[in-house]
């Protein structure tokens, strides 16, 4: 698989900590991202997962430690500046825009191409009309990733669509940015299993396709041993593990902190 | 009641002691902004017309009983307990009526339509009572004896030290409530989570009204605090101390019941002082709030006592 | 803590919504007829505005027309066109307000402050006039009506983003207690501060006279107000239009994005403070032309003529027409002025004046007394709280605000308000239960 254990580090968590008053949703986490690579978070719940993708975003800012992409800092940079940087991301619980269209939310995503100065919008200046072109093409490129459906329904509003649409449709959104890394927070979560395998081949796809690094959260086994080249475990916030999937699956401390409550708790 | 003294640093003493008589008002209507916004995340603009009602009713009840003058002895203890009851009943229940009509139908509704609510409600509220007493001020019958402790230049009027030590006292109660009580915990349990507390067997609707009538009781004592220190009644009031007394509240870090009180004593010495010695005060002091409300919200949006929180992503 | 909708599964059932207010308008403008055609035809779609278009630009000569039926004592022509003037103004205000409300989901609740900004600036530029200190006159060099109008557009522009830059990274109901407090502060600072003595007010000079080849223009002619009433109307088209093309743009975009979810709109790369102070910045800068024409319009102008009441008033003509619709806060800024000016005061007159009530011994003799201008803000505070609680989208909706505010708590029967509106938006279905994300505004 591509870059397995080689490779450039796209993305570097050092010593990131991220406290809340008196809780320590995340403790001083190391972490490596290369290029290419397909790399899975897992642990409990509440073991801090989601925290980190909110650090990376820029929604938080570490505590300490910091965070670097591809070679600079993203020290005190708001969201859209972050995805400006090259990350994008999809939200746990589906966070689409409902009452715009299904081509507003994928061209929402491709905001950063298009001018949004008073001058260029008002006099639909050609730049702006250009931009906007584009975009729509690009839109109806990104939506038609997920077969006919998306592209068909393109003027529906968002709200109209079934559970699985919604995530493949908030996909679209983030690849609008053009994102050299994307973050999937629980891409399968409340998916049957027909569902849960054919995300797996799109997530597959998504990283072929549009030459990407993809870092996701999971809690199915199925899906993150079968896609992951590579696997964090966190539990109460620290990184207790990190390796190859076969070496995740027989590691004691993850059975003992992940793996066997899960099974309890299934 | 505000008494000014002669000498410079009597002036001064003698404002901070009105500005934290004042302060204690401030404190108690800021408090129902930071219950209920702890609670449902609702600025609640109805709640210094909230606060209003029970200065009317008062007024009403004191007219009808023909007391205009200074009462002395158990008279006074009776008939003040008798109208702070009054004035907790009126303000409560009126919260508790507002959040059931105007507010809870739209607590599924974007964040917008609940503001919008509280203001129609406000203006509503203003404008009964416009209508029914009338737009020009009335005195407000001052049954509180005067005479205070006299240190040197300074005056500690004595209804100043009932206000200061009922204020207080009511505060440590709401603490306790807070902390102790199984309604309290249910309103801590539903300001961090709702839905988390619904599943552990919280009644919400009930919890969210509890936080309206307490936040409303606490105005309508002070409404009865404020008339005895400034004895003129007027429909609008509650606007502008509405304004004051949210600003305390920001100021004390919105949610925290410990800053609502410092906050409402710091905003009203603050107050006094520009009233006092900036030119135009009364009209500018509430200037100078506004200002100090901008500034916090604008540097430390947490307050000065509040911490940061993390937002459900 | 976003407070997410599915908080509240339980039914919960509403005294007022019994009403049924909100299926009542629907209903109304739906069945009732006039020349064969229902209400909403009227209010809905480009025929609509085609009709009202008419209506607008011939409406100095329709109102010379109602002096044959009209008792021109009561309705001069002239008065009226410039009651239709002063409305004119509210829907500049209901239609810049309704950028930083309908379109950003920002509530302002001082748009006032502009409101004074523009009036101001056009009494102090076009008379060159102003007071020092010691309220002595002092002049400035004075410039034209025609450019006090952009440079009104650019105080209140920049005042708004001034006022914006600090509290907008906030949430959105701080903006709502700042605004206000703002609101409340900027007539006082004109009353109190030297330099403005708005105590003593301001006269501002009439709107000039033009040359043009066809004869002479006097927008400034108090005995025929129409061609300042075109103007009037020439700026509320500019407005229209410039609000169409930003609606429908990557800027429009942005404000439904941040409107519905700012955490999503920010993480697809929405600069939320810039998008926002965008959006106020434009109210503000529309507000103060409003200004202008106010100044103008009322010639003299003086602090207290700018209070809380008037930020409120343009805030209920939006929800009653409809946050985020043209059509809809035009409507509604119109029905609220026709409300405010004609309805009350008529009835006030009619108790005043009805014999059959000037008798002592009639039980509604009190009635006599009733000023209803008094309760004129009573009756304004009602109309917005029922509005919001029980027709959240307003008279005439804006499709997307509809689907929004359905988290409001209306059954899907009951939204499907104005038939016809829906037909001809392309009738998307109603969403799922599912209310997710309309939590945050």
């Amino acid at each position: 698989m591509a870059g397995t254990s080689k490779g450039e580090v796209l993305l570097q968590l050092k010593h990131v900590t991220k406290s809340f008053g008196g809780l320590t949703a995340v403790d001083s986490i190391d972490l490596e991202v290369r290029k290419g690579e397909i790399f899975s978070i897992i642990g409990p719940n509440g073991a801090g997962k989601t925290t980190v993708f909110n650090l990376i975003t820029g929604i938080y800012q570490p505590t300490s430690g910091e965070i670097i992409f591809n070679g600079s800092s993203l020290k005190n940079l708001s969201p859209d500046r972050v995805l400006r940087r090259g990350i994008a991301r999809t939200f746990q619980n589906i966070r689409l825009f409902n009452n715009m269209t299904i081509m507003e939310n994928a061209m929402v995503g491709q905001h950063p191409f298009i001018p949004s100065d008073l001058f260029s919008v008002t006099f639909r200046l050609p730049n702006y009309r250009a931009a906007e072109k584009k975009a729509h093409n690009r839109a109806l490129q990104l939506l038609s990733f997920f077969g006919s459906e998306l592209v068909f329904r393109k003027e529906e509003y968002a709200a109209n669509l079934a559970y699985a649409f919604r995530r493949r449709l908030e996909i679209v959104r983030a690849l609008g940015s053009r994102p050299k890394l994307l973050l999937l927070d629980e891409p399968t979560a409340g998916m049957n299993d027909a569902e849960t395998a054919e995300a797996i081949k799109y997530i597959q796809r998504l990283r072929q396709e549009f030459d990407l690094t993809i870092l996701l959260i999971e809690h199915k086994l199925q899906v993150t041993m079968g896609i992951s080249d590579r696997i964090a475990v966190l539990d109460y916030g620290r990184k207790i593990a990190e390796g190859l999937p076969a070496e995740i699956q027989h590691n004691d401390l993850v059975i003992e902190a992940y793996l066997g409550r899960k099974v309890e708790g299934a | 009641m505000i008494v000014l003294a002669s000498t410079s640093s009597g002036i001064f003493i003698q404002t901070m002691v009105n500005g934290i008589t004042l302060g204690a008002v401030y404190a108690l209507v800021a408090l129902g902004y930071t219950i209920v916004y702890g609670i449902v995340e609702l600025i609640n603009f109805a709640h210094g017309d909230v606060f209003m009602w029970s200065t009317a009713i008062t007024l009403v009840v004191l007219n009808s009983m023909h007391v205009s003058t200074a009462v002395y002895g158990f008279t006074l203890i009776g008939l003040l307990l008798l109208m702070i009851v009054i004035g907790a009943v009126v303000s409560g229940t009126l919260n508790v009526v507002i959040e059931r009509l105007a507010y809870r139908p739209l607590r599924k509704a974007p964040r917008l339509a609940p503001l919008i609510a509280a203001i129609g409600v406000s203006f509503i509220l203003e404008n009964i009572a416009e209508l029914w007493l009338g737009a020009s001020g009335i005195s407000y019958p001052d049954f509180f004896p005067n005479g205070g402790i006299v240190l040197g230049d300074v005056t500690i009027q004595y209804i100043d030290v009932v206000v200061v030590v009922l204020t207080v006292g009511l505060m440590y109660g709401l603490n306790m409530l807070v902390r102790s009580t199984k309604m309290g915990k249910a309103m801590r349990a539903t300001a961090q989570d709702p839905e988390a507390a619904a599943l552990m067997g919280v009644d919400i609707n009930q919890t969210i009204s509890f936080a309206f009538l307490v936040g409303g009781v606490l105005a309508g004592v002070a409404g009865v605090f404020y008339s005895l220190v400034i004895p003129v009644y007027a429909y609008n009031v509650g606007f502008e101390l509405g304004l004051i007394a949210f600003t305390a509240a920001v100021l004390g870090g919105i949610g925290n019941i410990t800053g609502a009180m410092a906050g409402g004593f710091l905003i009203g010495v603050i107050k006094a002082l520009a009233t006092n010695y900036l030119p135009n005060g009364s009209d500018l002091s509430d200037a100078v709030v506004f200002a100090i409300l901008v500034l916090v919200l604008a540097l430390r949006p947490s307050g000065l006592l509040g911490q940061q929180v993390p937002d459900k992503v | 803590m976003s407070a997410s909708p599915s908080h509240f599964q339980q039914k919960m059932q509403n005294p007022l919504k019994s009403l049924g207010l909100g299926k009542k308008i629907g209903d109304f403008l739906n069945n009732t007829k006039f020349l064969n055609r229902s209400l909403s035809w009227y209010l809905t779609g480009w025929r609509a505005g085609i009709f009202w278009g008419l209506v607008a630009l011939f409406l100095p000569q329709l109102l010379s027309l109602s002096s044959n039926f009209l008792d021109p004592t009561y309705f001069a022509p002239n008065v009226l066109l410039l009651d239709a003037i002063l409305c004119g103004i509210y829907v500049m205000l209901a239609l810049g307000l309704n950028i930083v409300v309908g379109y950003a989901g920002l509530l302002d609740l001082g748009y006032v402050a502009f409101f004074v900004i523009g009036s101001y600036t056009v009494a102090f530029a076009t008379s060159g006039i102003i007071r020092n200190i010691h309220s002595q006159v002092v002049t400035i060099p004075a410039i034209s009506f025609w450019a006090a109008i952009p440079l009104a557009a650019l105080i209140a522009g920049f005042m708004g983003v001034l006022l914006g830059a600090p509290t907008l990274r906030l949430r959105g109901d701080y903006l709502a207690i700042v605004t206000l407090g703002f609101g409340e502060i900027v007539p006082i600072v004109i009353k109190d501060v030297p330099f403005f003595y708005g105590a003593l007010g301001f006269q501002v000079p009439p709107a000039p006279v033009i040359n043009t080849p066809f004869g002479q223009v006097d927008f400034g002619n108090p005995l025929d107000f129409s061609a300042f009433y075109y103007l009037t109307l020439a700026v509320i088209i500019l407005i229209v239009m410039f609000n169409i093309l930003l609606r429908n743009s990557s800027i429009g975009r942005a404000w439904i994005a941040i409107r519905e979810d700012e955490l999503a709109a920010s993480a697809s790369g929405v600069n939320l403070v810039r998008i926002k102070l965008m959006a106020f910045g434009l109210g503000a800068a529309i507000g103060g032309i409003g200004g202008v024409f106010n100044g103008v319009m009322t010639s003299s102008i003086s602090y207290d003529q700018f209070s809380f009441q008037v930020s409120i008033s343009v805030l209920i003509m939006i929800v009653l027409g409809g946050i985020g619709s043209i059509p809809g806060v035009i409507l509604g800024a119109i029905l609220l002025r026709f409300i405010d000016v004609y309805v009350i005061s008529t009835i006030s007159t009619m108790l005043q004046t009805n014999i059959a009530l000037a008798n002592p011994a009639n039980p509604f003799h009190f009635l006599v007394s009733f000023n209803l201008n008094t309760t004129k803000f009573l009756i304004f505070g009602l109309i917005l709280l029922l509005m919001i609680i029980l027709r959240p989208q307003g008279i005439v909706p804006n499709k997307r605000r509809q689907l929004e505010l359905q988290g409001v708590g209306l059954a899907p029967e009951e939204l499907s308000v104005v038939g016809e509106i829906e037909r001809e938006e392309s009738g998307a279905s109603a969403p799922p239960d599912s209310v997710e994300g309309l939590g945050d505004i």
